[in-house]
This record gives C-alpha cells, structure tokens and sequence, in this order.
C-alpha cells in the first residue's frame, strides 16, 4: 500500500484512527508511475505541474462543475514529448459511502477528458459501522475475522456499488483543468 | 491447477455507473500488448455505456424513452442484441424478468426522470411486450414504458469485453462490473460473494472457470425515498421493491445470463427456479 499518493495514505490513516477495524476489500491496481505510462505512453518526460487553485479559480470551478471545489491543492503531471506538451494527468481521492478510491485523470493541453484509471480501491463501513445497528453486526467478531490478504487479489461479486462520487469527482478536475491549465485556441 | 490470481495484471475504469475492472493473466514480454488488449476491452464496456446508459441524453436507451406509444428509432446492434435478450427472458419468465420498469424505479428514487421524454412516454405499471424490435435495428414502442437495462447491460458489458479480450489474443482473465463479472481460460478465478447481512466480508467463496457469476442484492441501493423503502430490485411483475436482506448469485455461460437470471431468483426467492436450467445456469441464495 506504499504506493498510494500520498493524500491516500493519510485519507487511510482517518480511517484507521477512527478505530473502526472493519474488514474490508482493498486493491491496488497501478502506481501514479505506472499510470502516467498508460495515459501517455508517447510522453518522453512528466513535470510535476502542481496546482494551487486561487479563491476566484475555486468559484469558477464550482460554477462550471456545480460541485464543491474542495480543495486548493492538486497534485498534476504534465507530460511531454521533448518540448510539446501532450496533456496534464490529475490525481485524485474520493470517498464513497463505502469506499476510498485513488483515480488518475488524463485530459489534453485544452482540457478535455480522454481517460479515467482507478489507481486503488479501499472499502470500509468505517462511517457506517458507528451506527448501533451496524455495530451489532459485528458483535463478537474480532479484527482477524474479516477477510484474509488473499481477498486482496479475488474477484468480488455482490450488489452493484455506486461510483457517482468519481463521476463527480471526474467533472470536478474537468472544470478545474479549464479554469486552471487549459491552452487558448490558437489565435486565428 | 493455475492459481490466475498469481501473475494477474489489473485496471479498473468507472463505466456504467459503477467500478470495471479488468484482470488478465500476464504472458512473459508482452506487457504492451496486454495493456491495449485491456484499453479495448474498456472500449467495449465504454461503448455499452454510451449506448444504453438511462442517464446520457445521446444513448439509444434514452431515444426510446423519449418515444411516444406508437414511434420508432433507429438503434446499434448492440442495443438490439440487448433488446432481444430480454425479450426472450420476459417471455419465458412471464414477465418476472422486465426491462419496462424506469418509470417505477424513477419514481421510487432510484433513477433520475429521463430528459426531455413526457408524462406520456412512462405508463403507470411495468408494461408487457412495451418494444417491439424488427429486422432493420428499428425499435417501436407499443405501449408506454421507460427502459431500464440496469439489469441486463452490464452483463452484456462484460461478455463483449471478454470478446475483445479474446481478439486481443488474451488467453486467461477476468471482467467483473461491479460484481457481475466472467472468467475465460484456463485458470480458476477465486471469487469473494459479499455478505449481504455484513458486505465488507466475505459470505461465501468459490473458484470460477470459464463462467460468468452474477450477484443482485438490494443492500447498497435500498434506503428510504418518501417515507418508503426503495430499492434497484423490482420485481416486474408488479413494480415493487423485492425484500431485501438476501442476495441472488447466479452462474451462466455468459454474463448477460447470469445478471438478468439473478432478477428472477430474486424476485422469486427461488434458487432452482426453472428458467435456470434451461439457460444452463445455477443459482444460489446467501
């Protein structure tokens, strides 16, 4: 788990401060690394391009994306073939209702999506589990009850989880690369 | 025996409203061409999206709930494969398996109103026989209706991932949306089925090979809407919630199979239901 970004580990340890030990499914599926080389595999280079959004930037964001644009910093990426710029990859953490997922945006120098990588997926009912009813549920069970590390590599199958929050969290960087990074048109 | 689990390379993409994710066995110098073999095979789940998603504007699905009784639209093939699979599902359950159930579910919370189609498109209760299809990938609706194909497309997904996969020269892997999910190869596939009284652990587990596994239950979409209980899970024949509390598994050769199969073991409570075997599927209940 040592390849998390860096936001993602300490998204991690609120989890586990909470105390909550719920067992819970965890996959890791590519590196920050391995993800820029996937996104932009013609890339020769990736500058760390990092964000501090100003407050008028964070109200065009929410303007343009009508979500929250939660916060200043963002960590990003350009990549480059020599000296041209080929796109901006966006790294990012969401929080579900019963899940922390790392993605990665890829969008081009005008700000357009062209792919979304889930980087690593983390459940717990950590929020969930402080409910009286939830609690009972695991009523003597013991931390080392729950999955083994195997589970970390099988296929889970069970009622469909919601993933609008990386939907939203998608058109949150899309507005944010407009507003932030994105190339004027050139001038005709 | 092959543990796949050994060597596995894995994405995950959200399509369809959920987590894709997409596990191939990984052959000795040929990273790069596993890695295009997964960007086509989310291709393909990609295109079903876009195609049959109730919530975009442009997809087939939301032209024909824009449809007023009587009008027709053209329409991919895809869809239309899609469409005559539920027909034939409908059909041979009576109507236990139904896609004309987006009015309930929009009404019960579950979905958004679907732009721009009137009052008139909806119906009231989920209509039989709504969609007529014919030879030149025209859909008709005869009676009101919306149509969700939440409880079919995602298998579909999946079986046209596992296709690309397969061109791609892929031998052994796994696609699993959000829980329905289908294993190819020579390979056994260790598959967790959520607990649906605890589902961050494990309620049962078994191997997967060359099969597909689908999972329905209600417990991450059931809550309150208007001071009722609302869930994705309908039972057709009626419109109304199924009980929660319990989850449908059921394996099928292809995945669009087993996701639609996993409605009527719902619905009906019933893991030996008939229809199962004539589809050459099993089911049970957790």
């Amino acid at each position: 788990m040592n390849q998390f970004a860096p936001q993602a580990l300490l998204l991690l340890g609120a989890f586990g401060a909470a105390g909550l030990a719920a067992p819970a499914f965890a996959t890791q599926y590519m590196t920050v690394e391995q993800a820029q080389k996937v996104l932009f595999p013609e890339a020769s280079s990736f500058r760390d391009a990092r964000l501090q959004l100003s407050t008028t930037q964070m109200r065009e964001v929410e303007k343009l994306s009508g979500l929250a644009a939660r916060s200043v910093g963002w960590r990003v990426f350009a990549a480059y073939h020599d000296a041209e710029i080929l796109g901006y990859v966006v790294v990012d953490d969401v929080i579900g209702k019963y899940e922390l997922i790392s993605y990665v945006v890829a969008l081009s120098p005008q700000a357009v999506v062209r792919q979304v990588e889930i980087l690593a997926y983390r459940e717990s009912h950590g929020f969930e589990i402080r409910s009286p009813a939830w609690r009972k549920q695991f009523t003597g069970k013991t931390v080392q009850a729950g999955l083994t590390v195997g589970d970390g590599i099988a296929n889970i199958s069970g009622a469909t989880l919601s993933c609008t929050h990386v939907t939203d969290g998608v058109r949150r960087i899309a507005a944010i690369a407009q507003v932030a990074f994105k190339v004027p048109a050139a001038a005709t | 025996m092959t543990n796949a689990a050994d060597h596995l390379l894995r994405r995950a993409q959200p399509w369809l409203g959920t987590m894709v994710e997409v596990s191939i066995v990984l052959r000795e110098g040929e990273a790069e061409a596993s890695q295009q073999a997964i960007t086509a095979a989310f291709a393909a789940v990609a295109q079903v999206h876009r195609l049959m998603s109730f919530h975009e504007a442009g997809s087939d699905v939301s032209a024909i709930n824009r449809l007023e009784p009587g009008q027709s639209v053209a329409v991919d093939a895809h869809t239309v494969n899609v469409l005559r699979c539920a027909r034939l599902l409908e059909d041979a359950s009576a109507g236990i398996f139904n896609i004309a159930c987006g009015a309930q579910l929009v009404a019960s919370g579950q979905l958004p109103p679907p732009a721009g189609a009137s009052a008139a498109t909806a119906g009231t209760a989920p209509a039989r026989n709504a969609l007529v299809v014919d030879h030149n990938l025209h859909v008709t609706k005869v009676l009101p209706c919306w149509t969700d194909l939440g409880g079919i497309a995602k298998g579909y997904a999946v079986d046209l991932a596992v296709e690309a996969l397969q061109a791609a020269g892929i031998g052994t892997g796994c696609v699993n949306a959000g829980g329905d999910l289908r294993v190819f190869g020579d390979a056994d596939f260790p598959v967790v089925i959520r607990d649906p009284q605890a589902p961050a652990q494990a309620g049962r587990r078994l191997q997967l090979r060359q099969q597909a596994l689908a999972t329905s239950a209600g417990y991450f979409s059931s809550r309150m809407h208007a001071g009722r209980q609302s869930s994705a899970l309908l039972d057709a024949r009626n419109g109304q919630p199924v009980p929660t509390g319990r989850s449908a598994s059921v394996q099928a050769p292809i995945c669009m199979l087993a996701d639609a199969l996993t409605k009527v073991v719902m619905a009906t409570n019933d893991a030996t239901h008939p229809l199962l075997a004539r589809f050459g599927a099993t089911a049970f209940l957790i």
